[in-house]
């Protein structure tokens, strides 16, 4: 029994190793190797779509809106919003306090080719604290709102 | 008696494992939208070795329904994401518990990484886009520790469980 026990013990410890050598060389590999080119445009998205609402081309330093967003009658306004003074783009999430769904509002810079969530409602915020992004896709799952970064024409931002 | 006893003794791991569940949500520890590193699973470990695999199911199952209710995110996003991960996780922990070839660490540190993959499964249907990978190998970096934590509080809560259980038998 007590032989037993210690070959489990082992083995546990051996899994473990091998598990963290693997996970902790993918980590790593990954950090060196991500790619690091500036991202040509970023796509914003709401809820499980593929076709991006909004558009921003950093190239050309546009935003193209491609579609409306499609919300209840109750609410005013006409979504996504794109400021081109203030550089934001304001949807309406999916998240709600007391009944009434919440915006998000998405800054972005031309010159740094940068977006950031700079307002949104959600119980931890993970996606405004993540802070301004260059290529790391935002999601703001409560909100179904996300913002994904291309390279090239073709390719998504990927890993 | 027996009966009753294991009953209760359930639905107090369950208030448990929902309280546990409730506190790693409001700390926000997981820095990938929706996931959790899952120190709930502890529960559903303890009851995979002291009692079986189906209380354990049943266990799992209502503690991902009921904490879903109490936050109020029942079938919302994240809900999802909650139960494929801990679906994901019990069954690789099942699976594994039975071959007896692994410790509870073992099984433990398995079970939490199959719950980052039900996790980034769901968030892939749920999002609609692959996105999410991009934090999976953070997830599964961060899910190793975990399972550690959560393999030696059950080994530990195990082998007091032993000496008491079968002194009141």
């Amino acid at each position: 029994m007590e032989k037993k026990r210690n070959q489990t013990n082992k083995r546990d410890i051996l899994l473990i190793t091998i598990l963290l050598l693997i996970v902790g060389g993918l980590f790593l590999y990954i950090q060196v190797f991500q790619q690091t080119d500036e991202a040509n445009y970023a796509h914003v998205y709401y809820g499980s779509s593929d076709q991006p609402l909004v558009t921003i081309d950093f190239q050309k330093s546009k935003v193209i809106r491609h579609e409306e967003q499609v919300v209840p009658n109750d609410y005013s306004g006409n979504y996504p919003l794109i400021d081109e003074s203030s550089r934001t783009i304001t949807l309406l999430g999916d998240y709600e306090v007391s009944g009434i769904r919440q915006i998000v509002v998405i800054q972005y810079d031309f010159g740094f080719k940068t977006v950031q969530i700079i307002e949104e409602q959600s119980p931890n915020n993970i996606c405004s604290r993540e802070g301004v992004s260059y290529g790391k896709p935002l999601i703001c799952l409560p909100n179904r709102v996300r913002v994904e970064f291309e390279t090239n024409d073709d390719s998504d931002f990927t890993i | 008696m027996k009966q009753t006893r294991k009953m209760i003794l359930i639905a107090n791991f369950l208030a448990i494992a929902i309280v546990l569940n409730l506190i790693e949500s409001a700390l926000a520890l997981s820095p990938v939208p929706g996931a959790k590193l899952g120190f709930a699973n502890v529960i559903t470990l303890i009851i995979l070795y002291i009692y079986s695999f189906k209380d354990s199911s049943a266990l799992t199952l209502l503690r991902v329904i009921l904490v879903g209710i109490l936050s109020g995110r029942l079938l919302g996003p994240t809900f999802y994401m909650s139960l494929s991960g801990a679906a994901f996780s019990l069954i690789a922990m099942g699976i594994l518990k039975k071959t007896n070839f692994f410790g509870i660490l073992g099984v433990s540190v398995i079970g939490s990484i199959f719950h980052v993959f039900g996790q980034i499964g769901a968030g892939i249907f749920v999002i609609g886009s692959t996105a999410i990978l991009y934090w999976m190998p953070l997830m599964l970096l961060l899910s190793i520790p975990a399972g550690i934590i959560t393999g030696l509080v059950a080994k530990r809560f195990i082998s007091v469980w032993d000496t008491w259980h079968n002194k009141i038998e």
